[in-house]
């Protein structure tokens, strides 16, 4: 899937050109990226499937600036992750994209709309402010009625809303979930994609989703992208 | 990210470690309380201290003495040591004879504390006052009733002596002319009823100051007396002493023995001698020092049968008497203007020869010597905030461990690693802020009860009341170990929030 050049540059929201990422150490490297090169327009949805450790994670990170590429070329929502520094990474992070992870990754200590102002905090959002947008994002996700609940309070299907209203809160143009409904029976599962896909329906935002659901990908997403050891295949 | 949640996060996260938290604010409380006591003590000693030795002028005082010389000691001829000996015990030997020998024609002079001396001592940049001080002894007559008592100067500004005083009044300036007496002399003089007492003041008082004539060299004096007993007694044994020369003959020694003695009582340059007398009336009535007051000159007796004039009066029938214009006064204290001048006006005066003594320098000896002890302290109080902060950066360091997750997940979210950093250095600045408000406030509160205590101590062993705490707290002590603890508690902060900041938000987020 090399990109087509014929593509309108406004309309791509990810180009990665290339990008390997190896980890460890020289005397034993792991090559979990080997060169991957992908294009995903504007809007467009996108299903990354592939065996375990075939690299799903690891690109996905690096899509959502949290990790390094160790070459290759990688812009995403009109930004050069190379060319950023770090603080501008970090508004990145929170501005830009927003991730849904497996393990909801919530804050133990924070109630549930302290979790969903956080991105907000670090943006430098003024408190009232953000308190009406997370509670809005809260009560758009169904939980209206558990702004101030702590996720060991909550059920996990509950506890993925709120990292689902987390990841949408500031709008984000590209939303990147790492199997989201992994941990979540199919009916709640179905709850929580439709939550994301309304999103991106509404704000036109572009979405990667993780998955091992064949089904799951072929009914919410454009187009499936498939991992092989680093490598995409299709 | 805004200023108030930087503040409330690490505020936030501290309250979630309650505990650990207290424990380490414990550590910190304690280096800024010992820190705190100890400048504060410093400060408090250092200003009593100073507040002491200022009472009564003392540390802008020199006392002044006539000094004694050996002079006209004129080389002697060598000296020679017989017999087989090593050659230091005949060196000593020598060494001693040789002293012996120069002994024997040397000459003890004295530079007195003359009229003029003193005056040029007042003439002395930067001294204000000279203060003669006279130890007499005399006669008082009131009516006819003579009696023998000791004559001392005094001031008008001495306060502790003005206490004393049960009827009449103090003096009213350093010359006027007017006498106080002590309540025993009163009652030898028949003034034995209180109201009698008050009947006394304003009585003149003749006060008589007798003849010191230096002509024998030597003088008969009966030697258990505090002050000169009375007049017959001291007639008579000026008469013992005038006939002693030529009496010699009559006492069972040999040719030589009397020419010897004959030699030494030989009569000096014969000075005019004669009794001086002065009526004073009397301004006041003081009782003897109690034994609180006394205590403070170990050594010397009261005399209880005595008289007081004012310094300037005093020293003006003093120096009326022509034997005792001629050897002087035995000492005067010179007031300097300004504690800075004192030393300086103390070699002056011995560069006039005489000897001087500034308690100066004993206070600033005893000042070096606090100053010491109290640099101590304050180093081992710092020691016990490099201690507190040791443990600050190791719990804080744990807290990071035990927090990736939560620090990789706020990476995730738009976290920079300068905010991360910062909330870490806020939460170490906070313990420390914390820490030295409790730690002062500690300081402050203990130091009633212990300033209560060291006052019951010093009272209890040099029976001296202190005025004002030996505890102070200046704001500067505040400002320091606020600066002091929250630097070193931010310092310590400061390892553990990099580490923090370096926190891989991939790695952190792997794991559940
Ligand atoms: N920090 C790391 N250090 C070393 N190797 C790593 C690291 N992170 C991932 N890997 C390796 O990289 C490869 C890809 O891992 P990745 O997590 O991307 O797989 P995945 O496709 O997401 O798998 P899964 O479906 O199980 O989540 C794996 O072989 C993994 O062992
Ligand atoms: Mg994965």
């Amino acid at each position: 899937m090399t990109g087509s050049t014929s593509t309108d540059e406004a309309c791509v929201a990810i180009r990665a050109v290339d990008l390997i990422k190896t980890y460890g150490t020289k005397v034993a490297p792991v090559e979990a990226l080997r060169g991957v090169s992908l294009e995903i327009e504007a809007g467009e949805r996108i299903a990354l499937l592939g065996k375990s450790g075939s690299g799903k994670s690891t690109l996905l990170n690096l899509l959502g600036g949290l990790d390094h590429a160790s070459s290759g070329g990688l812009h995403v929502g009109g930004h050069d992750l190379d060319q950023l520094s770090r603080r501008d990474l970090a508004r990145f992070r929170s501005a830009t994209v927003g991730m849904i992870f497996q393990s909801f990754n919530l804050i133990y200590s924070r109630t549930s709309i302290e979790n969903v102002e956080l991105p907000m905090v670090f943006a430098g959002r003024p408190p009232r402010e953000r308190r009406e947008s997370a509670r809005a994002a809260l009560e758009s996700v169904g939980l209206a009625d558990r702004l101030n609940h702590r996720p060991n309070q909550m059920s996990g299907g509950e506890n993925q809303r709120v990292a689902v209203a987390r990841a949408l809160v500031n709008r984000p143009k590209v939303v990147l979930a790492d199997e989201p409904t992994g941990n979540l029976d199919s009916q709640t599962a179905r709850d929580v994609m439709g939550l994301i896909l309304d999103h991106v329906r509404r704000h036109n935002a572009t979405l990667v989703l993780v998955t091992h659901d064949e089904e799951l990908a072929a009914t919410c997403t454009d187009r499936v992208v498939r991992l092989k050891d680093g490598r995409l295949v299709s | 990210m805004r200023l108030t949640d930087l503040l409330v996060m690490p505020v936030a996260s501290l309250g979630q470690q309650k505990l650990r938290t207290m424990l380490t604010t414990l550590g910190v409380i304690f280096g800024a309380f010992v820190l705190a006591a100890s400048l504060s003590i410093k400060e408090g000693v250092q200003e009593t201290i100073d507040r002491e030795s200022r009472k009564n002028d003392y540390s802008r005082k020199v006392t002044v003495f006539p000094k004694w010389d050996v002079v006209g000691s004129k080389p002697v001829s060598e000296v020679i040591v017989d017999g087989t000996m090593s050659p230091g015990r005949r060196e000593r030997i020598r060494k001693a004879l040789e002293e012996q020998e120069r002994s024997k024609d040397a000459k003890r002079t004295r530079l007195d504390l003359s009229k003029e001396r003193l005056e040029k001592l007042a003439g002395l940049p930067h001294v204000q006052q000279v203060i003669p001080i006279i130890h007499d002894g005399g006669l008082v007559l009131l009516g006819t009733r003579p009696e023998g008592v000791s004559l001392d100067s005094g001031s008008p500004e001495d306060d502790a002596f003005l206490k004393r005083i049960i009827a009449g009044r103090g003096f009213l300036a350093p010359d006027e002319r007017g006498v106080l007496v002590s309540e025993l002399l009163a009652y030898r003089l028949g003034i034995v009823n209180d109201f009698d007492l008050q009947q006394l003041i304003g009585r003149p008082l003749r006060l008589e100051l007798q003849g010191r004539s230096s002509s024998p060299g030597f003088s008969v004096s009966i030697s258990r007396r505090a002050s000169g007993g009375d007049r017959e007694e001291h007639i008579a044994l000026e008469q013992v002493a005038a006939q002693l020369p030529a009496a010699l003959d009559r006492f069972d020694l040999t040719e030589e023995e009397v020419e010897a003695l004959r030699k030494a009582i030989r009569p000096g340059p014969v000075v005019e001698s004669g009794v001086i007398s002065e009526d004073f009336p009397v301004v006041g009535v003081y009782r003897r020092k109690n034994e609180e007051e006394f205590k403070g000159n170990r050594g010397s007796s009261q005399a209880d049968i005595s008289v007081v004039l004012p310094y300037l009066t005093a020293a003006d029938l003093y120096f009326r008497e022509p034997g005792r214009r001629e050897q002087g006064i035995d000492q005067a204290v010179l007031l300097v203007d300004e504690e800075l001048n004192v030393k300086d006006v103390a070699r002056q005066v011995e560069g006039l020869g005489l000897d001087a003594r500034a308690a100066i320098e004993f206070i600033e000896r005893e000042r070096l010597i606090y100053d010491l002890i109290f640099g101590g302290m304050t180093c081992v109080a710092g020691v016990a905030l490099l201690v507190s902060a040791l443990g600050i950066a190791n719990t804080m360091l744990m807290s990071v461990l035990e927090r990736q997750r939560e620090i990789g997940i706020m990476k995730a979210v738009g976290a920079d690693n300068r905010h991360l950093q910062f909330i870490f250095i806020i939460e170490g600045g906070l313990i420390g802020l914390v820490g030295a408000a409790v730690g002062l406030l500690l300081a402050y509160c203990a130091s009633f009860p212990a300033d209560t205590w060291v006052r019951s101590m010093i009272m209890r062993d040099i029976k001296m009341e202190l005025k004002g705490s030996i505890f102070v707290f200046p704001p500067w002590i505040g400002a320091t170990v606020f600066a002091f603890t929250v630097l070193v508690t931010t310092l310590a902060a400061y390892y553990p929030s990099r580490h923090a900041a370096r926190v891989d938000p991939v790695t952190a987020l792997r794991h559940e």
